[in-house]
């Protein structure tokens, strides 16, 4: 029952044109940076990097380290823009449209509802982010070789170098990153359904969310916040991009991926007491 | 079916339902009348566990709603004014999307609910392509798949032209005849109510100001005509004679219980008064509600 409750709430997600923006965009912009990189000299700064270091450059310009660079930026704007978009909708929108009405005069309980409602938006960040890696790679793999894998480093206590990674771990390292970039898109569908919750309309829930994540990102930027950055959500979103520094921080990941999911948890419990005591009206 | 003690809700300061209390017996076909925001939308948002009472016990099925929701709702459809459906999948997929909410129904019965309300061949199309009336006879649809035995109608009408007002009642007459099912019928149309109900129960400003059949209604207080020189004065005298309990609009009067439409005129003659003309008032829905809706706050009729 619970299973075939949770399929009807991927049809109504997937049934909807909306869905499918992320998708659309993740197909574009990939490809449109990646013949950038082929045929400008985007790649030249990489390219003196590695020359630099004393690295083979040949062996390092690859479908790899393109589709990293290709993801980085997308994953650090538009992903959490279209996760967002889901997520303020889950519940806002079936409130605004009346469908919510609909489903309440039926005797399913309110958590059980959000708690689908909730899953559906896992699924839909978890296959965003799959995906994202998956064009990105694919893309990426149409005009460069396969091999080694350059990544500059996120700070992770002030440092900005860069990390060069062997084809095999290359490979690896890309997709384990990707598996970790779905906690960052969760934990933003997370917050926009938070919101979602409350008597408001969904792009307010969307734009409430997207501010969040703004201002702590600026409060992070700022000097006087870095020794607290420990504090910021967005500190730990960023949490896919260390796979990529040698050596791996494994214990700051994991440490990060439990504040996550305590901030999804917090997220829901917060979400679903709202969501409780609201009245349901037309 | 539907019992209310003493309910009531407030939205903020703002008191929505007052001291509420309703039996709807089971195979009814109840009437809810009252203007808009009279209360009947937040009392059937209650009925569904979709509104919090602020005080007073609901109890739906033998349950009570607020404490055990999803027993009070297992054998309960509804739909409401203006049916909202995911316009962009099939007919088909709302039903099942909506009917899986309650329990597992299987494709059977769809069809079968289908055939029902008159949707077979047009269940694969999408819902925005849909009339009015094809939109209505979906919601009749998904409020029957879960085989109720109390059927919620919230204004079920609304936005309906004539036909399909008619097939809305002539449907709601076979809901009642061939599935004996128990109704809850939430309107603002008398004429509707007057065709279709048993009993009735009005709402003003939260609070019921009547509560019985519709013969009750009619007969309530039964107003004579009455076309004389000096209206007041006669109504004056009448009063004094303890012939009638009340008057309006200047040429109606209400006799007392055991007054009679003979004495009144005896009396008036007596007086001096010429009597134009006398003659019970037939009283419809109409008027008496009309009258229900004038009456100080805090009257009510039953």
């Amino acid at each position: 029952m619970f299973f075939t409750q949770l399929k009807h709430e991927l049809w109504k997600l997937f049934g909807k044109k909306r869905t499918y923006i992320g998708f659309g965009v993740f197909l574009l912009a990939p490809n449109a940076v990646v013949l950038m990189f082929r045929f400008s000299n985007a790649a030249n700064g990489i390219r003196r990097t590695l020359e630099g270091g004393g690295y083979p450059v040949a062996d390092f310009i690859t479908a790899e380290t393109i589709a990293t660079q290709v993801v980085i930026p997308v994953a650090y704007l538009l992903l959490p823009l279209y996760v967002a978009l889901v997520g303020g909708d889950l519940v806002a929108k079936e409130t605004e449209d009346g469908t919510l009405r609909m489903i309440l005069a039926r005797p399913v309980s309110r958590l059980r509802l959000l708690t689908l409602k909730w899953l559906a938006g896992l699924i839909f960040s978890l296959m965003l982010s799959v995906c994202l890696g998956a064009f990105g790679l694919a893309f990426a793999s149409l005009w460069f070789p396969q091999g080694g894998l350059f990544a500059v480093q996120v700070e992770l206590g002030g440092s900005g170098g860069f990390s060069v990674l062997a084809p095999s771990d290359g490979l690896w390292s890309y997709a384990l990153a990707h598996v970790l970039l779905a906690s960052k898109a969760i934990s933003v569908m997370s917050l926009a359904f938070l919101f979602s919750c409350f008597n408001m309309k969904p792009a307010a829930a969307t734009i409430l969310a997207l501010s969040v994540l703004f201002a702590n990102a600026i409060l992070m930027s700022i000097p006087w916040f870095a020794d607290y950055k420990g504090w910021f959500i967005t500190h730990h979103l960023n949490l896919w991009q260390w796979v990529f520094l040698q050596p791996t921080p494994w214990t700051r990941i994991v440490e990060s991926l439990c504040l996550l999911v305590g901030y999804n948890v917090t997220f829901f419990v917060v979400g679903a007491a709202a969501f409780q005591v609201r009245d349901i009206k037309s | 079916m539907i019992r209310l003690t003493q309910l009531r809700k407030m939205f903020g300061e703002r008191v929505a339902v007052d001291a509420l209390d309703l039996h709807v017996p089971r195979g009814e076909i109840f009437g809810l009348l009252g203007h808009n925001g009279a209360g009947k939308s937040t009392t059937i948002g209650m009925l569904l566990g979709q509104v919090w009472p602020t005080a007073g016990e609901l109890r739906v099925c033998g349950h009570d709603v607020t404490r055990d929701r999803a027993q009070a709702l297992a054998k309960v459809g509804a739909i409401f004014e203006t049916p909202v459906f995911y316009d962009y999948l099939s007919g088909w997929r709302n039903l099942e999307i909506l009917a899986g909410y309650t329990a597992p129904t299987p494709p059977a019965r769809i069809r079968e609910v289908v055939a029902w309300v008159g949707l077979t061949g047009r269940e694969q199309s999408k819902v925005r392509t849909y009339s009015h009336g094809m939109r209505a006879r979906l919601a009749l649809a998904q409020a029957l798949l879960p085989g109720p035995e109390l059927l919620i109608l919230d204004e079920p009408t609304n936005g309906l032209d004539p036909e399909g007002i008619h097939e809305m009642r002539e449907t709601i007459r076979r809901l009642h005849a061939e599935l004996g099912l128990t109704i809850l019928l939430s309107s603002h149309l008398l004429s509707e109510v007057e065709q279709l109900c048993g009993r009735i129960a009005v709402l003003n400003q939260g609070r019921k100001v009547f509560d019985g059949t519709l013969d009750e209604a009619r007969h309530g207080q039964s107003w004579v005509r009455l076309k004389t020189n000096d209206f007041a004065a006669a109504v004056r005298e009448l009063r004094a004679a303890g012939l009638i309990t009340a008057d309006r609009d200047g040429e109606f009067i209400a006799l007392t219980p055991d007054g009679a439409v003979a004495d009144v005129v005896r009396r008036l003659v007596g007086l001096g008064f010429p009597v134009h003309e006398i003659a019970p008032e037939k009283q419809t829905l109409e008027d008496f509600y009309l009258s229900l809706m004038r009456r100080p706050e805090g009257e009510s009729a039953k």
